[in-house]
């Protein structure tokens, strides 16, 4: 409250320059806060300490410390600025006013404060000149050398942590090493809650400040890809309706399906290049996310959205892919199913039984894209390679999901859309069954049953889905519809009668008709709503231990079923906050 | 004096013996039939250059490996009737071994050099080894049940029994789907100790032989046969990938350790059609354990075995 206080203040001075800097004011309290962490022995009553004094700054006292800064010179601290810098080119503020600010913001803590001095008069000097040429020569000095201070500061932290670990007592030395090591399964379970694991508990605090929006790199999941793969199935299954016999007399044309594959392209290439920005700029949240138990499941989308992209090719782009595309393609499938299946099965805290939620059904349905292209090339082995072990580790996911076992923590009692995810593996494992024996033969249409009666086992509880406000996981809705469409052109090959005919109508109706609602609730979304992407707290929950936890690592093996309890104990939780929601 | 000193050595012996050292049978029956499945099979591009170096190597040779396999089954065999005045029968995770001698005598009786397939003799043996897998099987079913009905099924197979083959080939596939899926449902509770870690490779010799198996009833190395191999193939890269799980079991020899070799043998067996790495590989880690079993041959009946112990506080 205070501190909120303190940034109103601020606010009602300077009210042109408020964003950046109560952004500087929260992300320099919490880096302070959490240097003083490692730093003494004793870091919640350093901490109040700490605060207090900033409450007693006044306007002169600010104006005098920033008379100091332009005074003391000090160099290899400068590298600290270096860590902010690429926010200042992201938010594409000028770096003299973030400089400044910056500077101003500081002043309460001496040392970094000192950072700051060096870039003053330069900065002073640059708004005087108000030279453009001038400008860009800055920034482009700035920018290359804080990639190297950056990688020196680093080196430079590392160094100290080694030291003050040495000197400082053992509880510091636990503490700096959490922050070191990655996020424990559990910490995920804890802190957040819903469907998607993505809604903080009331109890738990982020690293990152919530009054603000943060950039939006932070706000850009690895979720987002699933548009990529509703639009790519899409140009699939415009392509199977202009192709095939059955469906000839609706007179599809081949240009819907190019028309698709090429908005396709743009839209994976825009998603995969911010992604990759991210991975550049960000990769501690990209870490987060990998290690989060439902989010992981989304490293498996660029892959298959590739895979997309290169099964609905229209033939005038290309008639002939070559085969080594699909190894490519497929080899970091492989390893990721390596990593993810070895890890349910290895029995650690992530197995199977604990982490099972609907949206393995991507990391399962990444084997049947594959052996589906890898099939419709004229590969032969490749394809009945990862069939195979898509089959068997879609068993096991299907049925660890119909059991919901009592160790299982993110499945919830009302459906969401992530559910349509069953229907995608069994379709997709038809058609890709299809192509590797030639023809739609009993194990494809098996497949092909099982993937319709899910379809509209699910359609017809249509009342379930409701309530949710719209996300990105609503395209979870898109690819199994076309998958089901495609399937269902594809089976109306083999037995063309008026009733399968009309199913592919339908079913391809209805899929074009779900992704247009949910390409324009999007666009809507992004923006006029424009909370489309809001701050992700799903990747900037803390590290902080329970006083519980400890005890019960210090007690060993029994620690493990002293967790599980308290994450029995923790389940009522989400049911209360749900009531309290509701009332409001 | 020296009577009653043998008297308790031998029920030293017999007190720490248990129905898991009948891996070590399973090994030696596996590589037995490799060796003889390498020998026969018919001339292949890339495998007659080994085929080659296999028949120069005299008859004598897998002759011995066949009836060292035949020597360490009977032994174990006899060691073990003593010991059933202990029951093994109600441990729960020990009984899956009560298959492995069944599953190894079946696995001699395919690689025999002097009993042919669809002999009287064959056919006796046949019902004598298979009846107790099957009578077993009303009992419980695990892991190790899968792999004797397999086996059942690929000796069915050998003298032209299709049906019996398929019968047998069902029961083990049906039932290792269920144990497939529990493999990943396993809750915390079950950790295996780690000295029981390389039972992990286990898992990928059910895949493995169920793939020989269905190329035996089927007569070619079909699709079927294919996806198993992969499945079977991931599973045991999977693990490999994973060095540090078997780390902490790999500090101290233990009967355990043979867990390994069965599983590679059977991968082994399968790829013939593909891959010749694996064949070396099989070869090597059966050798490194016999040459480590016979250096540490104390070892063999450790007096702190987790596994007595474990039954010991039951």
């Amino acid at each position: 409250m205070e501190k909120n206080i303190i940034n109103t203040e601020i606010a009602e001075q300077g009210s042109p320059e408020v964003p950046s800097l109560i952004r500087y004011i929260s992300s320099n309290e919490i880096a302070g806060f959490d240097t003083s962490d490692t730093q003494l022995p004793r870091p919640t009553a350093k901490g109040s300490e700490a605060i207090s004094p900033e409450r007693e700054h006044d306007e002169s006292a600010v104006i005098h410390h920033q008379r100091k800064l332009s005074i003391s010179i000090s160099m290899p601290l400068c590298s600290e600025e270096a860590q902010l810098q690429p926010l200042d080119t992201i938010i594409d503020d000028g770096i003299p006013i973030s400089s400044s600010q910056s500077g101003t913001a500081s002043s309460s803590h001496p040392q970094p404060s000192k950072c700051y001095s060096q870039p003053m008069p330069e900065g002073h000097e640059h708004q005087e000149a108000d030279n453009h040429p001038g400008i860009k020569a800055f920034k482009d000095k700035r920018f290359d050398s804080f990639k190297t201070w950056s990688g020196s500061l680093n080196r430079k932290l590392s160094i100290l942590r080694r030291k003050r670990q040495r000197e400082t007592p053992q509880d510091v030395n636990n503490n700096s090493r959490s922050t070191d090591r990655p996020l424990p399964v559990h910490r995920y379970y804890d802190a957040l809650e819903g469907p998607e694991l993505e809604t903080l508990r009331a109890s738990e605090e982020t690293v990152l400040p919530q009054d603000r929006k943060w950039p939006f790199l932070l706000r850009f999941p690895v979720s987002s890809f699933g548009i990529c793969l509703g639009v790519g199935s899409q140009a699939i299954l415009w392509k199977a309706i202009a192709t095939s016999p059955s469906t000839k007399f609706l007179h599809i044309s081949l240009k819907i399906n190019l028309i698709f594959w090429f908005i396709s392209v743009a839209l994976t290439a825009t998603v995969f290049t911010t992604y990759l920005l991210k991975i550049i700029l960000y990769f501690e949240a990209v870490r987060r996310e990998y290690y989060h138990p439902i989010r992981v499941n989304y490293f498996f989308a660029p892959w298959v959205s590739l895979l997309f992209l290169a099964h609905g090719v229209p033939p005038s782009v290309t008639k002939d892919l070559p085969n080594a595309l699909w190894y490519i393609l497929m080899t970091p499938i492989l390893c990721l199913e390596l990593k993810i299946y070895g890890q349910w099965m290895s029995g650690g805290t992530r197995r199977l039984s604990k982490v099972a939620n609907p949206t393995n059904h991507l990391s399962v349905v990444g084997n049947f894209v594959g052996a589906l292209l890898g099939a419709s090339m004229g590969l032969k082995e490749g394809p009945i390679f990862f069939y195979a072990i898509g089959l068997a580790h879609y068993i096991v996911v299907f049925v660890t999901l119909y059991q919901r076992l009592p160790t299982n923590e993110t499945l919830p009692k009302e459906l969401h859309p992530v559910f349509f995810m069953f229907v995608a593996p069994p379709v997709v494992a038809s058609m890709a069954w299809a192509s590797i024996q030639d023809s739609f033969d009993y194990g494809s249409r098996i497949s092909y049953f099982i993937g319709l009666f899910l379809y509209f086992s699910l359609a017809v509880r249509v009342n379930f889905f409701r309530g949710f406000t719209f996300s990105l996981a609503w395209w979870a809705y898109t690819f199994p519809m076309a998958s089901t469409a495609s399937a269902t052109v594809r089976y109306a090959n083999e037995v063309t009668n008026v009733v399968t005919k009309t199913l592919s109508v339908i079913l391809s109706l209805m899929s074009t008709l779900i992704i247009a609602a949910v390409l324009v609730s999007t666009i809507l979304h992004a923006l006029v709503f424009k909370d489309l992407f809001p701050n992700d707290h799903a990747i900037a929950i803390s590290h902080g231990k329970r006083r519980p936890e400890k005890k019960c690592l210090a007690l060993g093996y029994t620690s493990h079923d002293s967790v599980e309890i308290d994450l029995e104990a923790s389940t009522p939780l989400p049911n209360g906050r749900e009531i309290n929601l509701h009332s409001i | 004096m020296v009577a009653k000193r043998s008297l308790t050595s031998l029920n030293s012996i017999l007190t720490k013996f248990h129905a898991g050292y009948f891996r070590i049978s399973l090994s030696l029956g596996g590589q037995a039939l490799w060796w003889k499945t390498l020998i026969e099979s018919p001339t292949h591009d890339v495998t007659s250059a080994l085929r080659r170096l296999l028949c120069t190597l005299p008859s004598s040779a897998f002759l011995a490996l066949w009836s060292l396999a035949l020597f360490t089954l009977v032994l174990l065999s006899l060691l073990y009737l003593l010991r059933c005045l202990i029951a093994d029968f109600l441990h729960p995770v020990r009984v899956n071994y009560l298959f492995a001698p069944w599953i190894s005598w079946l696995l001699l009786l395919q690689s025999a050099p002097f009993v042919a397939p669809k002999t009287p003799t064959y056919l006796v043996m046949w019902w004598v080894f298979a009846v107790p897998v099957v009578v077993l099987d009303v009992k419980f079913y695990g892991q190790m049940s899968v792999i004797g009905n397999l086996v059942g099924a690929q000796a069915a197979a050998n003298m032209g029994w299709k049906e019996r083959a398929v019968c047998l080939f069902s029961l083990g596939m049906v039932h290792y789907l269920v144990l497939f899926v529990t493999l990943y449902q396993r809750s915390g509770g079950d950790r295996l100790p780690v000295l029981l870690r390389p039972v992990f490779f286990l898992f990928f010799a059910a895949p493995s032989v169920a793939s020989l198996a269905s190329e035996f009833m089927v007569g070619t190395f079909d699709t079927a046969s294919k996806m198993l191999f992969f499945l079977s193939l991931v599973l045991f890269t999977s693990l490999i990938c994973r060095p540090t799980l078997f780390r902490r079991s790999m500090r101290r020899l233990n009967v355990a350790w043979w867990a390994y070799s069965f599983p590679i043998t059977a991968l082994a067996l399968l790829s013939t059609n593909y891959m010749h790495l694996l064949l070396a590989l099989s070869v090597l880690v059966y050798l490194f354990l016999t040459f480590f079993t016979l250096l540490n041959s104390k070892m063999l009946l450790p007096d702190n075995d987790p596994i007595i112990a474990s039954l010991l506080i039951s």
